[in-house]
C-alpha cells in the first residue's frame, strides 16, 4: 500500500513537467507576447524589456531556467502587473478559489448523497422526483446560466443576497450564491450515482441475509448499504473536481470574486505569460493531487482493487 | 428476441379464432425474418416519450437554424443606435415603444417638479415624435424601409440588435459548433481507437499511454491557452476543441473492436483475403456504430455547453458573430435593468440541451445491449 502511494506520488511529477511543457512551448511558439498589444515602443526599448525578462535568451534556454525556478516554487515575475510577482497574486487568489471549491464539493456530496439515498428508500416518492428533477437540472443546464439566474432571483429581485463580492466586504453570505451555483453539477450527477447504486445494492443478496438475520434497515443502510453505494460516486470524485476547477472560473467571473480564475482569464487575455504558466501549473497540480487522493480512497473502500 | 417478438404480435386480423398451432406457425415464420439492431433500437426509442420529445424538439431547432437566411429576419448584425434595449414586445413596433418611452421620461421629469400630465410643450414635441417615428426611412441592405415600423418579437440588445435573429443565428453557431466539433471527435477516436485496439501489441501499447497522458491534462485549461494565444476564431475554437475531445471515443472503441476481433466474422473476412485496413473499417466499425451514436448524442449537448463556457468568458466566436454562450455572457452584464437579454437566450439553449440529453438517454437505452433485457 505504502510502496504504491509513493510510486503514484512519483508518477504525478512527469505528467505535471509534460503539462508545464506544453504550455510553455505553445505560448511561445504563437505569434505576439505580452508586450506586443501595448502602445508602439521603441526597438531599444522592446529590446530592453526582452533582456530584462530574460525573453531574448533562447527558447531552450528559457525553458529549462523556467522548469528550475518553477522546482524552487518560483513562477517568476507578473509581465503585466508591476508590483508583485506571480507567487504574491496566486498567493492572494488562491485561497478564496479553494475555499469556494471545497465548499461546493463538500455540499454536493452530502447533500448529493442524502438526496440519492432517500431516492432510493422512497423511491417514486414525491421526494423522489423532486430531487431528480433538480439533479436533471443540474445535469443540463450549464453553470454559467444557473449563477446568473440564481443571482438575478435572489440577489437582484428578492434581496436576500448580495449580488457579488467577497466576504471581506459582505460577510459570509457572499459565500452562498457562488457556492451553490458551482455544487449545482456535482450535486446532481452524485445524487443520481447514489440513487442508482443504492437501489441495486438493496436487491443484493448480502443486503437481503443482514434483513432476514433480524437487522434492521436503518442498520441496513449504514452499515451495509452506504459503504457499497459511496463506490460509483468516489470514482466519480476525479471528474467532478475538474469540472469544479473549470466551473469556479466561471463563478468566479459571474460573482466577481478576486480568485485564480479572474486572473488566469485576465492573463490570458493580456498574455501575461509567467502568470498563465503560474495559474496553469497551480490548477493542475491542485487536480493531480485531488486525483490522486481519491485513487487512494478509492482502494480504502473496495477491497476488490490490488496495488500490485 | 423471438419471445417478445411473439409477444408483442397482433391478433389475427381476420376475426376468425385461428388455432393454437396455426399461429405458432405463423409467429415463427415472423420471428425468422428478423428484426434488425436499428429497427428494434426504433421500436424502443418510440415508446420513450421523453426521447421522441426531445427528437421533435431538435429536429426543430435545426429547422429553424437551417432556415433562418429565407425566414423574414432583421439582420443579425445590423444595428439601429435609437432602438436600444427595447423591451420584447409581440404587438408593438419599435416606434410605438419609443413613444412610450418618451412619454415615460417627460413623466418621470415633470413629477420630479410635481406638474401633472404633459405641459403643452411636451405635448407638441411627442407630435412632431410621433411623425417621425412614423415616417423616417433608412436603406437597410438596399431596401428603403420605414425605421420605426421594425418589430423585435424578443427586443433588443445593447446596440439595437434584433435579439430573436441574434439568438437564431447564434444558435446557427452554437449548433455547428456542437455537430463539426463531435463530428471531428468521433472520427478521430473511432479511427484511432479501431486501429490501435486492432493492431494491438506496441502500437496499442504506445496509443493508449499517450491517450493516458493527455486524459491526466487539464484540458479546459489548455483550450483556454489556446483560444487566447492563437486568436479567437471559429476555426481555431474547432482546432482547440477536436484535438481534446477525441480521447473517450477512442477507449470506447477500442474496448469494442478489442471484444469483437476474435468472432467468427472477423475471421472469415480475414480468410477470404481483405487487408487489415477493410477489415477494420468494413467490418468491425459498422459493428461498434451503435456505441458510436449514442456517444455522439451524448457528446453534442457537451460540446455545445464548451463552446459557450468559452464564448462567455469571451474567448470563443467573437462579435458580430454570436453563439447563445456570448448572449448569456452579454445577458449577464446588462441582466438589471433588462432581464430579457440574459433569459431569453439562456431558455433557448437550455432547452436545446434538455432535449438534446433526453434523446441521448433514450438513445442509450434503445441501442445498449446490456439493458436490452431489463426493458
Amino acid at each position: 500500500m505504502t510502496k504504491f502511494i509513493i510510486r503514484r506520488l512519483l508518477g504525478l511529477i512527469p505528467t505535471l513537467i509534460i503539462i508545464i511543457t506544453i504550455s510553455f512551448f505553445v505560448i511561445r511558439v504563437a505569434p505576439g507576447g505580452p508586450f506586443s498589444d501595448e502602445r508602439k515602443i521603441s526597438a531599444e526599448v522592446l529590446a530592453n524589456l526582452e533582456a530584462k525578462y530574460h525573453l531574448d535568451d533562447p527558447l531552450i534556454k528559457q525553458y529549462g531556467d523556467y522548469l528550475l525556478n518553477v522546482l524552487r516554487f518560483d513562477l517568476g515575475p507578473s509581465f503585466v502587473y508591476k508590483d508583485y510577482d506571480v507567487n504574491y497574486y496566486i498567493g492572494a487568489g488562491l485561497p478564496k478559489s479553494m475555499l469556494i471549491g471545497a465548499l461546493a464539493v463538500g455540499g454536493a456530496l452530502i447533500f448529493g448523497l442524502g438526496a440519492g439515498i432517500i431516492s432510493a428508500l422512497r423511491q417514486n416518492s414525491v421526494y423522489d422526483y423532486a430531487s431528480m428533477s433538480v439533479a436533471v437540472i443540474g445535469i443540463s443546464v450549464p453553470l454559467f446560466v444557473i449563477g446568473p439566474v440564481l443571482m438575478y432571483i435572489f440577489a437582484v429581485k428578492l434581496d436576500w443576497l448580495p449580488v457579488a463580492g467577497w466576504i471581506d466586504t459582505l460577510g459570509w453570505s457572499a459565500l452562498v450564491l457562488p457556492v451553490v451555483t458551482l455544487a449545482f453539477p456535482p450535486f446532481a450527477y452524485v445524487a443520481r450515482l447514489s440513487r442508482a447504486s443504492v437501489l441495486e445494492i438493496l436487491r443484493s443478496d448480502y443486503v437481503r441475509t443482514a434483513r432476514a438475520k433480524g437487522l434492521s434497515m436503518p442498520m441496513v443502510v449504514l452499515k451495509h448499504v452506504l459503504k457499497g453505494s459511496m463506490l460509483p460516486v468516489v470514482s466519480f470524485l476525479g471528474p467532478a473536481l475538474a469540472g469544479t476547477l473549470t466551473g469556479s472560473i466561471v463563478v468566479e467571473q459571474i460573482f466577481r470574486i478576486p480568485g485564480l480564475g479572474r486572473y488566469f482569464v485576465n492573463s490570458a487575455f493580456n498574455r501575461d505569460y509567467t502568470m498563465i504558466m503560474g495559474t496553469v501549473i497551480v490548477y493542475s497540480a491542485i487536480l493531480l493531487l485531488m486525483n490522486f487522493i481519491v485513487d487512494v480512497i478509492y482502494g480504502f473502500l473496495d477491497p476488490r482493487i490490488s496495488y500490485k | 428476441m423471438a419471445e417478445k417478438i411473439i409477444v408483442e404480435q397482433k391478433p389475427d386480423s381476420t376475426g376468425k379464432l385461428s388455432t393454437g398451432l396455426a399461429a405458432d406457425v405463423g409467429n415463427l415464420r415472423e420471428a425468422q425474418k428478423g428484426v434488425s439492431l436499428w429497427q428494434d433500437a426504433w421500436r424502443r426509442l418510440k415508446k420513450n416519450k421523453m426521447a421522441m420529445l426531445g427528437m421533435v424538439v431538435v429536429g426543430l431547432y435545426a429547422v429553424i437554424s437551417l432556415s433562418a437566411p429565407i425566414l423574414p429576419l432583421h439582420s443579425y448584425k445590423y444595428q439601429v443606435l435609437e432602438h436600444q434595449f427595447l423591451a420584447p414586445s409581440l404587438t408593438k413596433n419599435a416606434g410605438e415603444l419609443l413613444v412610450e418611452q418618451e412619454i415615460g421620461r417627460y413623466r418621470q421629469q415633470n413629477e420630479a417638479f410635481g406638474v401633472e400630465g404633459l405641459t403643452e410643450q411636451q405635448e407638441a414635441d411627442l407630435v412632431d415624435f410621433r411623425d417621425r417615428m412614423a415616417t423616417e426611412t433608412k436603406v437597410i441592405d438596399s431596401e428603403e424601409v420605414l425605421l420605426h415600423e421594425r418589430r423585435y418579437l424578443l427586443g433588443t440588445d445593447n446596440l439595437g440588435r434584433d435579439m430573436l435573429s441574434r439568438i437564431i443565428y447564434g444558435g446557427q453557431v452554437s449548433i455547428m459548433i456542437g455537430l463539426i466539433g463531435t463530428l471531428v471527435s468521433v472520427f478521430l477516436g473511432t479511427a484511432i481507437g479501431a486501429i490501435s485496439g486492432y493492431v494491438g501489441g506496441r502500437l496499442d501499447n504506445f496509443l493508449m499511454r499517450v491517450v493516458d497522458i493527455l486524459y491526466g491534462l487539464p484540458y479546459m485549461l489548455l483550450v483556454i491557452i489556446f483560444m487566447a494565444i492563437l486568436g479567437r476564431s471559429i476555426a481555431n475554437l474547432f482546432f482547440a476543441l477536436a484535438i481534446v475531445s477525441w480521447l473517450t471515443v477512442a477507449r470506447v472503441v477500442r474496448g469494442q473492436i478489442m471484444s469483437l476481433k476474435e468472432s467468427e466474422f472477423v475471421e472469415a473476412a480475414r480468410s477470404a483475403g481483405a487487408s487489415p485496413f477493410r477489415v477494420i473499417f468494413r467490418h468491425l466499425v459498422p459493428n461498434t456504430a451503435g456505441v458510436i451514436v449514442v456517444y455522439t448524442t451524448l457528446r453534442i449537448p457537451s460540446f455545445i455547453m464548451l463552446e459557450a463556457f468559452l464564448s462567455f468568458l469571451g474567448l470563443g466566436v467573437q462579435a458580430p458573430l454570436a453563439s447563445w454562450g456570448s448572449l448569456v455572457g452579454d445577458g449577464v452584464d446588462a441582466m438589471i435593468p433588462y432581464p430579457w437579454l440574459l433569459f431569453e437566450p439562456a431558455i433557448v439553449m437550455t432547452i436545446f440541451l434538455f432535449s438534446m440529453n433526453f434523446l441521448g438517454d433514450g438513445l442509450r437505452d434503445a441501442l445498449d445491449v446490456q439493458s436490452k433485457n431489463k426493458m
